[in-house]
Parts: structure tokens; sequence; C-alpha cells
């Protein structure tokens, strides 16, 4: 037995403690707390055994035999197992269901049920004094659980089904808080501009379905091969194909122009965000394109609009979270930044840097998030305007949020270093300057960003009186900071250039792999230099006070950029306008149109009826002259009528309703 | 073809109408009885269909497709001559498509007499009335003689009718009378197309006949010029009852006055007997007519399914908004039809399964929320879930399944739809799928005003209802639907088995693969 054919466990594990925790969850200790935790628990480790066996290899082959070593015959490099979940009439493959499991689903599984499990211990503390704890507990299973049957899902179906599933579990939580009316907003919020990619991404599934006629991995994989070997094939439709399914990520990765939902979705319990708006179900995006990769190759410019789409993305962010105050929405305008530079990195041909830095921003988003909830814990606010002087209340959160803040910084030699590095270095060698320059800034406001975050939150004098009252969180909350912060700082030397075991991994089976040139050393050094001075801003602006920067943007060009930063580029309002005036106002005239127009055709025949019915009852006047007169009136209409217009007719219909079947005038010798 | 000693089909009509007697006869004292009269009246018929529908699914599948209608297809047939003179006679059979829709027809009839335990206006005539419903309903699914599938076609406006015009709110009499009137006309004008029908295989075969199974054979041989008049007639007559658009005006007004219970047998059952006429009858029988209607079908499926939401989107009235719903989602299942192929008929029974399982859901919830609340209007409504959160919970599940959430019922259908409708009609199928962006708007918008956010209710203290959550009786009623919801969900081929076959036959009238 090998742990890999138990993979379809994983996500059922957390998905049958879903129900069990909903109703029953008020006798579980901690509000149902405790089932989740040993639940997702189970799953992480059922993963971890299940990462040992593909990364020794260790696959059965068509259900049985061993996998057989790399130099024998084709190497075994994925553990599939399926079975029909519906037939379709017709020609299509039926609709399956089933388990895929390589390494890049490896890759996902770690991060996800880690994450997971981290944020479900924490949130014991966190939540501890919330109300409805077992509907909260009940829906993070729910989403882990979903979560990692994306995943690990064989087929595009699956996928797109726990992809909405994900998005529901998201929408849920982020209006944890229902009574808030921004919580309520945001949620919608989310669910529908996500759903706005989603209905790209379904009909990407219909044209691949339609094209393929399978929606499996591995099909389409064997079948894109055979046709590229005989040049059959369609790269047009498969660029469409591709950019079909990349509008489904653009949705669920937030990227750009649909990154509105996730700076709102922080209405949501930070460790909600944490998990799910930060390490796991907005990497689902990348996720997808990573997964359909296969698709991405064979078509240019969907690589070209994916490495667009990221770079735009990954600054506008950036720039948003410069004037942030809310530390919550920094670090959402962050995570969407960073998103955007894995986007960028797979369209410039970076898989393996995209998927490396996807894993290294999962662990220290995490832990940033998590440490904001710390310090929202102890403070009861989100603006850092009211903070400050917190990181001598506070020494372990400040100290693990300053291991996070100088990972996604990319300083040597944490996690973010060495995938940041890389993705410069592949968009680099894509020779694409204007998306290399759009990296290279995005940099350094990040660094510029992050530190001004923490300087804002942890040094300097307390700027309210909650301050004073801020106290260190508990165990229950710190132990999962300190993990993450060992991963923040660990997880970057599996994937250095010096020791390369993370892409060989990932790189497995599939692509050749990016090569380090000798330009690698001179980037390092330029991304190490760009990160430094983005650090080093913020230093002499909040914490040494070397200038003021409210002054920069009272007047002048500075005011106007920060407007149109803090208006979030005024994409919201055109959204709203769009949405309220148009759509809305556009309904309304439809109602009326409805009820005036189309109901009133209605009503008015029914009423010239009545109407004609009253005007006719006068004709009845019981004068038997006029009744003569309208009998003979009548005959000689009824004779014109069968004689001329019926025969045309009934030809006209072949025949039917064969009315002149009976030829009455032909004995009169008509 | 799985047969049965028993006339099993018989006895799905003629249970109901046992019981519908009986209560009507009861003397008024015993009143109160009628509704266990009613309930066990239709669970037995309940119980019945499920029988049938697992003694199917077990059957062994026939080795290769059986064509549409044949011997082979069709179950527990029973055929009596009733005026042979006119080639009439009393033929009930089931195959594929009817099962599921039979099956529905006993679920919803017996869970809207659970869900109305408590009626107390004049509760025989109300009980009674809806099993007289299911009767007509159950008849028409099963009716393999078009003289029989129109008598039960007419019975089934007689019910409703009175549904509205007693128990209605302040317009009913209105409401009722258009309801009647407008469908009326709309079945007369169907009338006219299977008289032209009769006389016309009449002439081809020599004798004259009302059976399905038999005009099925020869309908298609005859004129095109005549196939395309009778479905025209047929069409218009299945179009208004779906409803589509433009025929749909009707309805809003039906079901806003409807009590809860006439609501859901409306929307959940009356709604299918159109898709149903329209797939089982006016397709395969008239193909060549079909053919030529194709292009009005799909723009008035379009039209239905966009223009449907859009109108949702400007209600006020949380019941009116569900009853737009439904023209919205049966306009997929004319789309389905409109593809002629197999998968798209497939879905289009499935859709139309699957709707009557979720819009039951919803305007029973519409109905709970009226009752517990005090009013349905969206504007007066606020935080309900903090108040009746089991019955927010159920409204919000409710709405997930109409809005295609996967992993709930309604999803796997709209995506074989669409699919279908892509394959056959290509990229201006996008309008019909960015409604699936205006569905899941108007639900999230109505949950947003109405469950979430403060608590209120507008409305002056006398006419506030208690905030009661849901009676036992009404939580068994959703319980049961929503478990459906989720078990069809995560099994479609339940219903997808059952209906490719028959779809694959009638797709194979067309040139689609077989």
């Amino acid at each position: 037995m090998m742990w890999v054919e138990l993979a379809w466990l994983i996500p059922v594990i957390p998905l049958v403690a879903f129900p069990f925790i909903l109703f029953f969850g008020k006798s579980i200790p901690k509000g149902g707390g405790l089932l989740a935790i040993v639940a997702v628990g189970a799953a992480f480790f059922l993963s971890l055994f299940v990462v040992v066996d593909v990364s020794q290899g260790n696959l059965p082959v068509h259900g049985g035999g061993e996998g057989e070593p790399a130099g024998g015959g084709e190497a075994v490099h994925a553990y599939e197992s399926s079975m029909v979940w519906t037939p379709v009439p017709g020609p299509e493959s039926p609709l399956e269901v089933g388990v895929h499991i390589d390494n890049l689903t490896c890759l996902m599984l770690i991060v996800v049920s880690l994450i997971g499990w981290l944020v479900v211990i924490y949130s014991v503390g966190y939540m501890a004094h919330e109300e409805g704890k077992p509907r909260y507990y009940a829906e993070i299973s729910l989403f882990i659980g979903v979560m990692l049957g994306l995943v690990v899902a064989n087929n595009f179906l699956m996928v797109f089904i726990f992809w909405e599933l994900v998005g529901l579990c998201s929408y849920l939580l982020i209006g944890f808080w229902y009574k808030k009316p921004e919580a309520a907003a945001a949620a919608k919020k989310a669910f529908l501009v996500t759903r706005v990619g989603d209905i790209l991404f379904l009909v990407g599934i219909i044209a691949i379905w339609n094209y393929f006629g399978t929606l499996n991995f591995g099909a389409i994989q064997e079948q894109l091969k055979t046709m590229l070997g005989e040049g059959a094939l369609d790269v047009q439709m498969l660029t469409t194909m591709a950019l079909l399914v990349f509008g489904g990520a653009v949705g669920k990765s937030a990227q750009f122009p649909l990154h509105v939902w996730l700076p709102d979705a922080m209405e949501g319990p930070t460790t909600v965000s944490a998990l799910i708006h930060a390490a796991t179900m907005v990497n689902a995006g990348v996720y997808l394109v990573a997964r359909s990769y296969f698709l991405f190759e064979h078509a240019p410019d969907a690589l070209l609009v994916v490495a667009w789409i990221g770079g735009i993305t990954a600054f506008m962010a950036a720039s948003m979270a410069l004037v942030s105050n809310d530390i919550k929405r920094v670090l959402a305008y962050s995570t969407v930044s960073q998103l955007g530079y894995m986007m960028l990195a797979l369209g410039a041909a970076g898989y393996s840097a995209s998927m490396f830095h996807l894993q290294n921003h999962a662990f220290f988003k995490a832990l940033l998030f998590l440490g904001a909830g710390s310090v929202i814990h102890s403070m009861g606010t989100n603006d850092m305007r009211e903070m400050g002087g917190l990181g001598k209340k506070m020494r372990l959160t400040s100290l693990t949020m300053l291991v996070g803040v100088l990972a996604i910084t990319g300083v040597v030699p944490l996690s973010g270093f060495w995938s940041k590095d890389e993705i410069i270095v592949s968009v680099f060698h894509s020779g694409n300057w204007p998306l290399f320059l759009l990296a290279v800034v995005t940099a350094l406001l990040t660094a510029f960003y992050m530190f001004r975050l923490w300087f804002m939150t942890f040094s300097g004098k307390p700027r309210s009186k909650e301050v004073d009252h801020a106290h260190e969180s508990p165990c229950i909350m710190t132990v999962p900071l300190l993990v993450l912060a060992a991963f923040s700082i660990s997880t970057g030397f599996i994937g250095t250039p010096f020791w390369p075991r993370f892409q060989e991994f990932i790189n497995w089976g599939h692509h050749g792999g990016e090569s380090f040139g000798a330009t690698s050393g001179m980037l390092m050094a330029v991304s190490l230099v760009v990160a430094l001075t983005g650090a080093l801003v913020a230093y002499l602006l909040y914490y040494r006070r070397a200038a003021s920067p409210d002054r920069a943007v009272s007047s002048g060009a500075g005011r106007a950029v920060h407007t149109l930063l803090t208006q979030k580029y005024y994409m919201d309002h055109i959204y709203y306008w769009f949405a309220e005036r148009v759509v809305y106002g556009f309904t309304r005239v439809c109602d009326a149109f409805d009820i005036r127009v189309i109901d009133g055709a209605v009503n008015s025949m029914s009423d010239g009826a009545v109407r004609a019915g009253g005007r006719w009852r006068r004709s009845v006047s019981g004068n038997v002259q006029h009744y003569a007169v309208g009998i003979v009136i009548g005959l000689c209409l009824l004779i014109l009528l069968l004689k001329f217009a019926l025969p045309p007719l009934d030809e006209l219909l072949g025949g039917w309703p064969g009315l002149s079947r009976w030829r009455w005038w032909e004995g009169w010798g008509w | 073809m799985v047969e049965s000693s028993l006339p099993v089909l018989s006895l799905l009509v003629v249970l109901p109408l046992a019981g519908a007697i009986i209560t009507f006869l009861l003397p008024r004292r015993l009143a109160v009885a009628s509704r266990w009269v009613a309930l066990v009246f239709s669970l037995v018929p309940l119980l019945l269909s499920l029988y049938l529908y697992v003694l199917v699914w077990t059957a062994p599948a026939p080795t290769a497709t059986p064509g549409y209608l044949s011997a082979e297809s069709l179950h527990f047939e029973e055929d009596f001559e009733w005026v042979p003179s006119l080639g009439i006679s009393y033929t009930l059979g089931v195959d594929g498509m009817s099962l599921p829709l039979v099956f529905l027809t006993a679920l919803l009839s017996c869970l809207a007499i659970v869900f109305s335990w408590s009626e107390s206006r004049r509760p025989k005539e109300y009980f009674g009335l809806m099993l007289v419903m299911e009767v007509g309903v159950a008849g028409v699914f099963m009716a393999l003689d078009f003289f029989l599938f129109y008598i039960f076609w007419e019975v089934v406006l007689i019910p409703m009718y009175f549904l509205i015009g007693i128990w209605g709110g302040p317009r009913k009499d209105y409401s009722a009378i258009k309801f009647f009137i407008y469908t009326h006309v709309a079945s007369v004008v169907m009338l006219l197309g299977i008289m032209g029908l009769y006389f016309q295989c009449r002439d081809a075969l020599g004798h004259a006949t009302f059976s399905m199974v038999e005009m099925a054979k020869v309908a298609p041989t005859l004129a095109p010029g005549f196939q395309c008049a009778a479905f025209a007639a047929l069409f218009f007559g299945f179009a208004v009852k779906m409803p589509s658009v433009p025929f749909h005006t009707w309805l809003p007004d039906a079901h806003v006055e409807a009590p809860t219970a006439g609501s859901v047998l409306l929307a959940g059952l009356l709604l299918k007997m159109g898709g149903y006429g329209l797939l089982r009858v006016a397709i395969p029988v008239l193909p060549a007519g079909a053919e030529a209607a194709v292009p009005v079908m799909v723009v008035l499926a379009v039209a239905s399914i966009f223009y449907g939401a859009l109108l949702c989107i400007a209600q006020n009235d949380l019941k009116k908004m569900v009853a737009y719903s439904s023209i919205s989602h049966m306009g997929f299942v004319m789309l389905g039809a409109a593809t002629l192929s197999p998968i798209g008929i497939s879905a289009g029974v499935f859709q139309m399964f699957n709707h009557g399982l979720v819009t039951a859901v919803l305007f029973m919830m519409c109905g709970v929320f009226h009752h517990s609340a005090g009013t349905r209007e969206i504007g007066r409504l606020g935080g309900l879930a903090g108040k009746v959160p089991v019955a927010a919970t159920v409204f919000l599940v409710g709405s997930l399944a109409s809005l295609g959430l996967p992993g709930l019922c309604s999803f796997i259908s709209e995506f074989l739809v669409i699919y279908s409708a892509f394959v056959s009609f290509g990229a201006w199928m996008w309008i019909p799928v960015s409604a699936v962006v205006l569905t899941a708007a108007y639900y999230l918008w109505a949950a947003q005003r109405v469950l979430f956010g403060k608590f209120r209710v507008d409305l002056p203290e006398s006419e506030r209802g208690r905030l009661e959550d849901l009676h036992i009786s009404e939580a068994v009623a959703l319980g049961v639907l929503i478990a459906l919801i989720v078990l069809f969900g995560l099994f479609p081929s339940a219903v997808l088995d059952m209906v490719n076959p028959v779809s694959a036959a009638v797709g194979g009238l067309f040139g689609g693969v077989g």
C-alpha cells in the first residue's frame, strides 16, 4: 500500500469534519476547533506522506506495479486515479472525478495543509471570544477540504467545481460578522467580481472540452503532443482557450482589473485573511495557470498577456499599498502585488520561479497576516496611525513580523530573496525591458511599504491610549507565528542557485528548467540593492522622521498622485457607477417595459375583447331585417373564402388543414 | 422495458384522485383530518414512484440505444381502448425522460402538503385541490395518448385557479383569471395543433389514432410545411406554460398572489409541463418543424434567460424576484431543447428536475419570511439571519443552488446546457453565460439586504410577524429538498443515466450522434 493511493482522503477528511462541526460544534471543545485541528492535521500528515512517496519516485504504474526508475523506459511522474462521475450522451468523454498527484500537486498540498493547520491552531486563540465558533470552524474545514480538492483534481471540471466552492467559503468567511454591513457588502463583492472571471474560465472549459473531447489534464497533454507532432495545432484556438482559463485566474488571484475585491475582503476575521486571502485561495489562480501551462506553452500571445497583467497588477497594487493606513489593507495590496509577481514570472516562462515564489510567499504572508492579527487582537483597531511603539509591548510579534518583512522585501538570505531574485532573472531573460523595469520598481515599492508598516506599528512613540493596554498574545497564537517565521527564513534554501533542489523537483517531468547564466549574480546584487534602498527610505521617513511624508503629498503633483492612490485609481468608483447606474438603471427600465409594454399588450388585448363584445352586443338589436342582411353577407363571404382563399392556403401548409378537400363547387359546374 | 403486474402508473393518478374525493367528502367537523388523508394519499404515490425509479434504474441497460418511444424504452405501459371509433385510448407509460418528472411531481405534491400542514383556512378544499393538481400533472407526464394528454393538461388549470382565487393575496381575482385565460388560450392553440396532427396522421396511417407512439413514427414523414404549422401551434402552447419571454407576464402575477404551496406546485410542476411538452412531443414528433423553429427557440430562450435575470434585479418583492428567476432558469430548458442535441436535451430535462427542487425551496422560504417577518418586501427587511438563523441558512442554500453553485444540483444541468449551446450556436452564447453573473448578483444582493446587516423590519408593530424560525413541518419539507439538492449535485448521474438514452434517441432524429 502506497500512501499516494490514499491521496483522495486528503480533501475528504476535512470535508467530512465540516458537517460534524456545523451540527455538533457546540458540544466539541473550543466550539468545534478541536475537531478542525485534528481533521486538518490528519490531512497535513497524509499530505506529507504522499509527498515523501512522490519525491522518492515511489509511484504505482497504472494500478499496481512499482514506479520504474528513470532510465529504464519512461519514468512515471504522476499518480492518477479516476472514476466516471456522470456520463453524457454524445462523443464527449464522460465527466470524471479523480485525483492527479504530481510534483505541482505536492507543493500545493503542503502549502495548503500546513498553513491551514497552523491557522486553525492560531484561531483557537484569536477567535476565543467570538460568537458562532462552530460556524467558523465548519467553514474553515470546508474551505481547507475544497482547497485540497482543487489541487488534487485531475480534470478541469473538478477544478472548476472546487474553484467555485473555495469562492463560496471565501464569501461565507468574509461575511462571518454578517451583522456588519461592510462585511456583508464585501462578501457579495468578492463573490460577484470573481464570478466575472469564473464565467470566462467556464467558457474556456467548454472550449477545451469541445476541442479535445476530454477535460482530463493528462489526456489533453497527450493529444497536444500528438497534434504538435502532426503540426495540426490550432495556435489561435489554443490562445483563446488559454486566455479564457487565465480569465478565471485573474478573478481568483485578484489580478488587474478584477483585483478590487481583495482589499475589501479584509472585513473578514484576520485568520481568514491569512489563510484564504493570502496564503491559499488567492494562489489558486496562479496554480491554475501553472496546472494548465501545457496550453500556455504553445500560445506565446497568451503568455505575453499573462506577463503584462501580472506586471501591471504587481506595480499598481504596490503603489496603492504606499498610502494605506490600515494594516490589513497594506498586506492585502501586498498580496495582490506579489500574486502579480507570480503571474509575471509565469508569463516570462519562469515556471519554477513562480512556483517557488508561491511557496515562499504563502509562508511569509501567512506570517505577516497572523502577526497583524496578533496586533489587532491586542489593539482592537486596524489603523496604523493609532499604533506605534508596540515593539516593546509585543516583542515576539514584532520580531516574527520583522522576519516576514525582511522575507517579502527580499533581504538575503530569507526566502523571499531567492524566489524574487529568480523571478527578476527570468523576466530579464525574457528580454522584455518594460516588464523588467516594472518588476524592479515594484520590488523597490514593496521594500518601502513593508518597512513603513513595520516602523509605523512597532517603532516610535505610542500614538493612542490603546497601545498602553496592548499585551503579547497567548502561546497558541505566538507558536504558529514562530513556526511560520522559521519557515519564512528557511524555505528559500531549498531553491538557491547553489542548491536548486526545488527547481529540480518542480520541473521534474515537464520542463527543461530555466538556466541561471552569469547574469544571475549581477541581478542578485541589483535586487538586493533595490530592496535595501526601499527599506532605507522607509527608515528615514518613518523611523528617523528625516522628512515628513505628509508635506510631500500636501500640494501639487504629490497631492494629485496621493489622491489617485488613495482613491484606488478610481476603479471602484467606475465599477460602482457601472453596477448602480448602468446595470441597475437598465433593469429598472426593463421592469417598466415589462409592466407597461409586454403586460400592457396582454391586458389591452383582453380589454379590447371586452370592449368589442360590448360593441357587438349592440348589433344584436332584435331587428329581424338586420339579421337577414347579416346572413346574406355572411354567406357570400363564406363562399368566396372557400373557393378562393383556402386552396392556396392549403397548398402553402402542405395540404393542411385540408379545408379545401371538400370540393363542393365541382358538382355545381364552377 | 420494465414491467409490473400491478397497474402502477394508474395508481399514481388514481390514489391522489381518491384522496381528493375523500377530503372533499369529509364532514366539516373532521376538516382537520383532511391533511392526514392528503398526506397518506400523496405519500403512497411518492413511495411508489420512488420504487419505480429504482426499478428502472437498476434494470439492465439495453445493449443498443432504443428508438424514441419504442417498446424497449417504455416502462410499465398500460393500454386500454377508450373511444375506439376515434382512436382514443387510455395509454400510460414512462421512459427515462418522464420518470424523473413523475418522481418530482409526487415529491413536490407530498412536500407541499407537509409544508402547509398548519393551513387553517378551509383545509379540506385546500388539500383536496392540491391532490387534484397532482392527478393532472402526473397524468401529463405519463400519458401516451394525445387526447388523454390534453385532458390532464386542462385538469391542472382548475385546482390552480381555485388555489389562487381563494387562498390568494389582495389581487387574487385578477391574477387567477389572468392565469386561467392566458394559459387556456395557449392550450386551445395547442389543441389545434394536436387536431391537425391527428387528421394528418389519420390520412397517412389509414386509421384514426391519438397514440403518441404511432404518431411519433409517422408524423416525421409528413410534409415539412404542415410540420412547421403544427409545431408553431404546439410550441405556443408550451412556451406560454414554461413560460418564455414574451408570454411570461401571467407568471409573476400568479406567483405574487398564490399561496405558498400553490407557488411551489406552480413553479415546481406546472412550468415543467411546458418544457416536457416541448421535449417529449413537439421536437421529436415534428422534427422538421423543430429544425425550422431553432432560431426562434434560441432567441426566445436567450431573451428569457437574460431579460428574466435583469428583471429579477429590479424587484422589491422577494417572491416576485423568485418568480422572474423561474423564467430565467426555464430559459435554459428551452436553450437546451433548441440545440436538438443529445446533451442539450438531457441537460434540459435535468434542469427542469433541478429547478423543481430549487424553486420549491425558494418559494417556501418566501412564505416563511412573509409569515415570520410580516412582509416580503426586500426594502423593509434586514438582518434576519440574526433572528431566524435556520431559515436564513436554508434560503442561502436555495439561492446558491439557484445561482448554479457546483456541488448543488443546478450547476451540472446549466453547465451542460451552456456547453451544448456553445457547440451548436457559437460565440453569441456569451449572452446567456453572462446572465450567470446577473443571477449571482440578484440572489446575493437580496441575501445581503434581507439576511445580513442590522436587524430591521419596517412595519408598524401590529403588522409584524413573530419572527419564528422554521416550524417542524416546514423544516421537514425543506430538509428533504435540501438533502436532494445536495444529493443530485453530487450524483447527477442518478438522473442523467436515466435520461441519456432517451435524449440520444431524440438527438438521433437530427443527425446528432445517438
